[in-house]
C-alpha cells in the first residue's frame, strides 16, 4: 500500500504550552508574525468559562496542514507547484514552481498556507522533510510534552499511528462544503472542530470570470505557460507531482 | 528512502526507553537516540552539522536537549530522548533558547555607567578595566565598612555554586538567592513537619490536589508531564484557584476558592479525615507525632465552618476528603513550589502537609519521596578565611523567626538596607537576578540601590537591574559555556547529573560568571581560592562516580540507580520527635503555633481588587517576555477581570485602565474572562522594564512588580505577592 503520513493526535493530553508551533518556527526558520501549526482552544476559551455555572473542561487542539488526500489547495494552485506528493502522501509546495500568486492560501479551508515575506513564496508544513531525511521526527513531535501528536505512516499496520488508529475512534476536521479527506487524524471527543472554513478560490480568478470573454484568450496564453511549468517540473524535479484528480467544490 | 518511523524514535520506543530502568540505561541500551548518531561530533551524513548533548537553562528545570550546529551556528535544540527528568521533550521556551543566543538584545561587551544611575548613559571599557575597578570598589567597601557591607544575589543558575564560594572566600554572610521570593515557605513546612523537601510522586499517583500551583502553565519536570500521564492513567485532579488556569481548565474539579483561605480547605479535610477515623492506626501510631493534637485541634474546623472561609460547599469538601483518603497512601496534596503568597503562607503549608501525613504517603509510590542519593562530592577546596572585623550576623538576622540562615529574605534585607541597620551595605554584585522586575515593590528595590555606592550586575540582556547598575557585565548563555556537574532528581523519573559543555564559543565579548569571579579574586588577594578550571571542579565532583563522565559523553546525563521508594526504612525523621510532626515541636518552644491555627486573610477594602501572580508556559518569571519567538505569543500584558466587575467599573474589553496600589501604578488595558473570580485580578509578570534594551516589551504593557506591596511571610521571611489589594479606574476612552 501506498505510504501516507499522517498525524494521530489525542489532544485530550495538550496542555497549550506551544512548544510545538516555537519548535516549528525554528526549525522551519518560520518569520515572525506567521506560523505552520497552532494550537486551538476549545469554545468558550479556557478563561471564559463562568465558573458560577458549570464548568467545562478546557480542551486544547494542535494543529496544521492536514496533508488532505483530497486536497482544495492542489486543485487552486495555477502551475503545479503545489501538489500531493505520492511517495509519502504530504502536500508540499515545489517553491521553484511557485509564483507566490497565493490562490491556495484560501482554497485552503484550515489557514495553513502563507506567503512568505520575503522568499515571496507560499510556505506550508511538509511534516519537517529535511529531519524525515535525516531519519529524524517532525520538529513538533519530537519535542511535545505530552506526545500529543503521534506521526507515521498509516498505511502501515505496524506504525504507531495506525496502531492508534486501529485502536481509537477517531474524527477527521472538515467544512461541510467539501470533504478534504484530511490525514489529521483526532481521537475522540475533540474540540473545537466547527473553525474550517469554506475554502474559496481568490477574488482575483472570479473577477477574471465575469470580466469580458475575451480574457479567455490571455487565460489561454496563461494556461499554456503553466503547461509548459508543468512539463519542466516533470522533467527536472524527480519528485514527480501526484495526479490531480480531486474534485473540490466550485466556488458559486 | 525505507520509512525511519518504524525503527526509530516511535513514540512507542520512546515509552519503552522512558520506562527502561536506570541500571539499563548506565549500561547502555539499542535504542537509538534522536538519530543514531546523536553524539558529540559528525553524524557521518554531511560532515559540517554536529549534534551535541546539553542542557536548557532558560528556566531552572535543566531538562536535556540536543543542540545541532551547523556550520558553527546553532540551527536547532530538540529534546534529549535519553534525559528521563525531563521526560524526552523541550518545552516553548526551551525552543526558544536559540533566540536567546542570537539575540541581538544581548549584551555584548563590559559597560561601565556614565550619567545618574537609570539614565542609561554607558561607556564601553575592557575586561581589564572592569575587573580592576570591581575589585577595587568591592575592597573599598570592604574597608570602610567590613566585608559584609557587600551583598551578593546569585541566581538560580548552575554557575551560582561559584558566586557562593566567592562571596564566602570575599567574606560577607549577605546572600540572598532567588529562594526567598519563591519556595522558603513550602520548604519551611516541609522540613518542619517531615525533616525534608520532598518529591512529588505524580506519576503514580491516584488523587491529587493542586492548590497554589499551575503545573500546566508553571512547567516543571517531570511534574507536568507526569500529571497528564496520570491523568491518562485515571489520576483524579482537584484544583482550587482563584483563576481559571490551563490546570484547573484540565482538572476533573475546579474550585475558585476565596484567595488566602487555603488554610481552612485542608484544616477541615484533617478534621473530616480525623473525625471519620479515615487514616491508618497503625501508620499514625509508629510514624506520627501528635495525632491527638491534631484531632482535637481540627474539631472546630468543620466542613461548614469551611465553606463560610472558602466559599467552597461543605460537602463537596467532605467528598474531597472521603476520596483523597480512600485513594491512600496514592494520593497527594500537591506541595507546589513558588509559595510567596500570603503572610502565613508557611502554616498554610503546614496545614497541607499535615494532610499529607494523614495520606500516610511520605516515602511511598504515589506519594511523597524522599532526595535519591545522587552521589556528587564536594571538590576539595581550600578552607575560607575568617575575617574578624565582619559583624555577628547576616544583615536580616532575626527578622523572621524560622529564616533559612543561608538565603535570607530579600524583602527583609532590602527593609534593613534601606534603613541602614544594624549595618549598612554599599556594594552589590548581583548574578542572573533581577528583584526590579521580579518582586514586590519596585520602587523600594531603587530605593535601597540608591544607598549604595556600586552595584555590579552580570547579566546577558539589559535586564532593569542591569541598567539600574554602574558596572554591567555580559553573560554568556547556557549553550556557550562550561558548566560545573549538577546533581538533579526528577522525582520517580531518575536521580541523575547533568554537565554542560560550549556548544559553540562565547558571542561577542561574553564571559561566564566563573571567569568574572576568578579575575575579581585574583585583583583582591583571593588568587588561591579561585586556583582551578570549571573542568577541574568537576572532575572532583565526579569522583566517586567512575561511569559518570562516560555516561555524560554518550548519553547526556548519567543516573544513579539509587533507592527510590523505602528511603526511610528503618531511619528516623530528621525532627525533634524523629517522627513525622504533625505536632511541631520547636514552633511551640518559640511561641509559633505548633498546629497551624486559622487566621482568614485581611479584609478586603470596597472597591479594591485583589492582584494575584501567576504563570504562563512560554515565559519564566520575567526573564522570556523580550525573546522574539515567545514575545509573540503575548506582546504585552493585559488585567484579567471579570465581567460583572467590568460592568460595575463602567469598562469594557481591552478598555485602558490605570491599576493602582500602595506601592505604585501602571497602565494597561483590561481583558474580561469569567475564568477569575469578581474580588480578583491578574496580570502576567515582565512587562514595561525601565530598560529601554528590551525591545520588544519597553513601554508595553504594566509591570507587576510597580504593583505589589512588600509583604513577608512570618516565619520564613519568604515573600507574600498575594497581599496587595488595587484600585482599577478607567483611563481615557478608547
Amino acid at each position: 500500500m501506498r505510504t501516507q503520513l499522517a498525524m494521530v493526535i489525542d489532544s485530550s493530553t495538550c496542555i497549550d504550552c506551544k512548544a510545538c508551533m516555537v519548535a516549528c518556527k525554528v526549525e522551519n526558520q518560520v518569520p515572525e508574525g506567521y506560523w505552520r501549526n497552532w494550537v486551538k482552544s476549545s469554545e468558550p476559551r479556557y478563561a471564559d468559562v463562568d465558573w458560577m455555572d458549570s464548568v467545562r473542561p478546557a480542551h486544547f487542539q494542535p494543529g496544521g496542514c492536514m496533508h488532505c488526500s483530497n486536497p482544495t489547495c492542489v486543485s487552486a494552485c495555477p502551475t503545479g507547484a503545489t501538489y500531493k506528493d505520492e511517495s509519502d502522501g504530504a502536500v508540499k509546495v515545489n517553491d521553484r514552481l511557485c509564483i507566490g500568486c497565493g490562490y491556495c492560501i484560501p482554497a485552503c479551508p484550515y489557514g495553513a498556507r502563507y506567503r512568505h515575506p520575503t522568499r515571496h513564496v507560499v510556505d506550508k508544513c511538509d511534516f519537517c522533510q529535511h529531519r524525515r531525511d535525516r531519519g529524524e521526527l517532525p520538529a513538533c513531535v519530537t519535542t511535545c510534552p505530552t506526545k500529543a501528536r503521534v506521526f507515521g505512516d498509516i498505511n502501515n499496520p505496524k506504525s504507531d499511528a495506525a496502531q492508534l488508529l486501529k485502536q481509537n475512534r477517531s474524527i477527521q476536521i472538515v467544512h461541510e462544503s467539501v470533504n478534504t479527506q484530511p490525514n489529521m487524524y483526532y481521537l475522540s471527543a475533540t474540540a473545537p472542530i466547527n473553525w474550517p472554513v469554506k475554502p474559496g478560490k481568490p477574488d482575483a480568478m472570479q473577477f477574471w470570470k465575469l470580466i469580458n470573454p475575451s480574457i479567455w484568450g490571455v487565460v489561454g496564453l496563461n494556461a499554456l505557460g503553466v503547461l509548459l511549468m508543468l512539463g519542466k517540473q516533470i522533467l527536472m524535479s524527480h519528485d514527480k507531482p501526484a495526479a490531480d484528480n480531486s474534485s473540490p467544490e466550485k466556488e458559486s | 528512502m525505507s520509512s525511519p518511523f518504524d525503527p526509530a524514535l516511535s513514540r512507542r520506543n520512546f515509552l519503552k526507553w522512558s520506562g527502561a530502568s536506570a541500571a539499563a540505561i548506565a549500561a547502555g541500551s539499542q535504542t537509538p537516540v534522536l538519530h543514531a548518531q546523536a553524539k558529540d561530533g559528525n553524524t557521518g551524513q554531511a560532515p559540517t552539522v554536529a549534534h551535541k548533548y546539553t542542557v536548557c537553562g532558560m528556566c531552572l528545570n535543566a531538562c536535556g536537549m540536543i543542540a545541532r550546529v551547523e556550520n558553527g551556528v546553532v540551527t536547532k535544540l530538540d529534546p534529549n530522548p535519553r534525559f528521563l527528568k525531563s521526560r524526552g521533550m523541550l518545552c516553548a521556551r526551551g525552543n526558544a533558547g536559540i533566540q536567546q543566543l542570537y539575540d541581538p538584545d544581548r549584551l555584548k561587551y563590559p559597560m561601565l555607567r556614565k550619567g545618574e544611575r537609570g539614565e542609561g548613559k554607558w561607556e564601553r571599557i575592557s575586561w581589564d578595566q572592569a575587573l580592576d575597578i570591581a575589585a577595587e570598589k568591592f575592597m573599598k567597601i570592604a574597608k570602610e565598612y567590613s566585608r559584609c557591607g557587600v551583598l551578593f544575589t546569585p541566581g538560580s543558575d548552575t554557575q551560582s555554586t561559584f558566586v557562593h564560594w566567592f562571596a564566602e572566600v570575599f567574606g560577607s554572610y549577605n546572600i540572598a538567592t532567588h529562594e526567598s521570593s519563591c519556595l522558603l515557605s513550602r520548604n519551611r513546612a516541609y522540613l518542619d513537619t517531615f525533616g525534608e523537601v520532598p518529591f512529588a510522586d505524580v506519576l503514580h499517583t491516584r488523587y491529587i490536589i493542586i492548590v497554589g500551583a499551575n503545573p500546566f502553565e508553571a512547567i516543571m519536570t517531570p511534574d507536568t508531564i507526569d500529571l497528564m500521564t496520570a491523568r491518562k492513567n485515571g489520576c483524579k485532579i482537584v484544583v482550587l484557584d482563584p483563576r481559571y488556569t490551563k490546570t484547573a481548565g484540565l482538572a476533573h474539579e475546579w474550585f475558585p476558592i476565596k484567595p488566602g483561605t487555603d488554610m481552612a480547605f485542608f484544616l477541615a479535610l484533617a478534621h473530616v479525615i480525623t473525625q471519620e477515623k479515615r487514616y491508618d492506626q497503625t501508620y499514625a501510631d509508629e510514624k506520627l507525632y501528635g495525632i491527638n493534637e491534631l484531632t482535637e485541634h481540627v474539631r472546630q474546623y468543620s466542613p461548614e465552618w469551611a465553606e463560610k472561609e472558602t466559599e467552597i460547599p461543605a460537602e463537596a469538601i467532605r467528598r474531597i476528603a472521603r476520596e483523597l483518603s480512600a485513594a491512600a497512601p496514592e494520593a497527594i496534596v500537591y506541595p507546589g513550589r513558588r509559595t510567596s503568597d500570603y503572610v502565613n503562607s508557611t502554616q498554610m503549608r503546614r496545614s497541607m502537609a499535615i494532610v499529607n501525613a494523614l495520606l500516610g504517603n511520605w516515602d511511598r509510590p504515589g506519594g511523597l519521596l524522599a532526595a535519591r542519593q545522587v552521589g556528587l562530592a564536594n571538590p576539595d577546596l581550600p578552607e575560607a578565611p575568617f575575617y574578624d572585623d565582619n559583624p555577628e550576623n547576616r544583615l536580616d538576622h532575626g527578622m523572621a523567626n524560622m529564616m533559612f540562615d543561608e538565603e535570607g529574605s530579600f524583602k527583609h534585607l532590602r527593609d534593613a538596607i534601606i534603613a541602614g541597620k544594624p549595618y549598612p551595605i554599599k556594594g552589590w554584585f548581583i548574578y542572573k537576578y533581577n528583584p526590579l522586575q521580579s518582586l514586590a515593590n519596585r520602587k523600594k528595590t531603587i530605593e535601597m540601590m540608591q544607598k549604595m555606592d556600586f552595584i555590579v550586575s552580570v547579566d546577558i540582556t539589559m535586564s532593569d537591574t542591569a541598567y539600574m547598575s554602574d558596572l554591567v557585565l555580559p553573560a554568556p548563555s547556557v549553550l556557550e559555556r562550561q558548566d560545573p556537574a549538577v546533581g538533579l532528581q526528577g522525582s520517580s523519573a531518575c536521580a541523575c547529573v547533568m554537565a554542560r559543555d560550549p556548544v559553540i564559543p562565547p558571542l561577542y565579548e561574553s564571559r561566564p560568571v566563573f571567569d568574572i569571579l576568578k579575575g575579581m579574586a585574583g585583583r583582591m588577594e583571593l588568587a588561591e581560592f579561585f586556583d582551578f578550571t570549571v573542568e577541574e571542579y568537576r572532575k572532583g565532583q565526579l569522583k566517586g562516580l567512575p561511569d559518570a563522565e562516560k555516561a555524560l559523553r554518550e548519553d547526556g546525563v548519567y543516573y544513579n540507580p539509587s533507592k527510590l521508594y523505602g528511603v526511610y526504612d528503618g531511619k528516623i525523621y530528621k525532627t525533634l520527635s524523629k517522627k513525622i510532626e504533625i505536632y511541631n515541636q520547636r514552633y511551640a518552644q518559640m511561641g509559633a503555633d505548633p498546629l497551624p491555627v486559622y487566621q482568614a486573610p485581611r479584609e478586603q477594602p470596597v472597591n479594591r481588587y485583589r492582584l494575584v501572580v501567576g504563570r504562563s508556559a512560554c515565559f519564566t518569571h520575567c526573564t522570556t517576555q523580550n525573546n522574539a519567538l515567545l514575545h509573540e505569543m503575548m506582546p504585552e500584558n493585559t488585567l484579567w477581570l471579570h465581567p460583572r466587575s467590568a460592568r460595575k467599573l463602567g469598562l469594557t474589553d481591552g478598555d485602558r485602565v490605570e491599576v493602582k496600589s500602595h506601592a505604585g501604578r501602571g497602565e494597561l488595558a483590561v481583558s474580561l474572562k469569567n475564568g477569575i473570580r469578581e474580588d480578583t485580578v491578574y496580570m502576567a509578570s515582565g512587562y514595561d522594564p525601565l530598560s529601554p534594551g528590551l525591545t520588544r516589551i519597553y513601554g508595553r504593557g504594566a509591570c507587576i512588580a510597580d504593583l505589589i506591596e512588600d509583604y513577608a511571610d512570618h516565619l520564613s521571611g519568604n515573600m507574600a505577592m498575594h497581599e496587595t489589594f488595587v484600585q482599577i479606574t478607567r483611563k481615557g476612552a478608547v
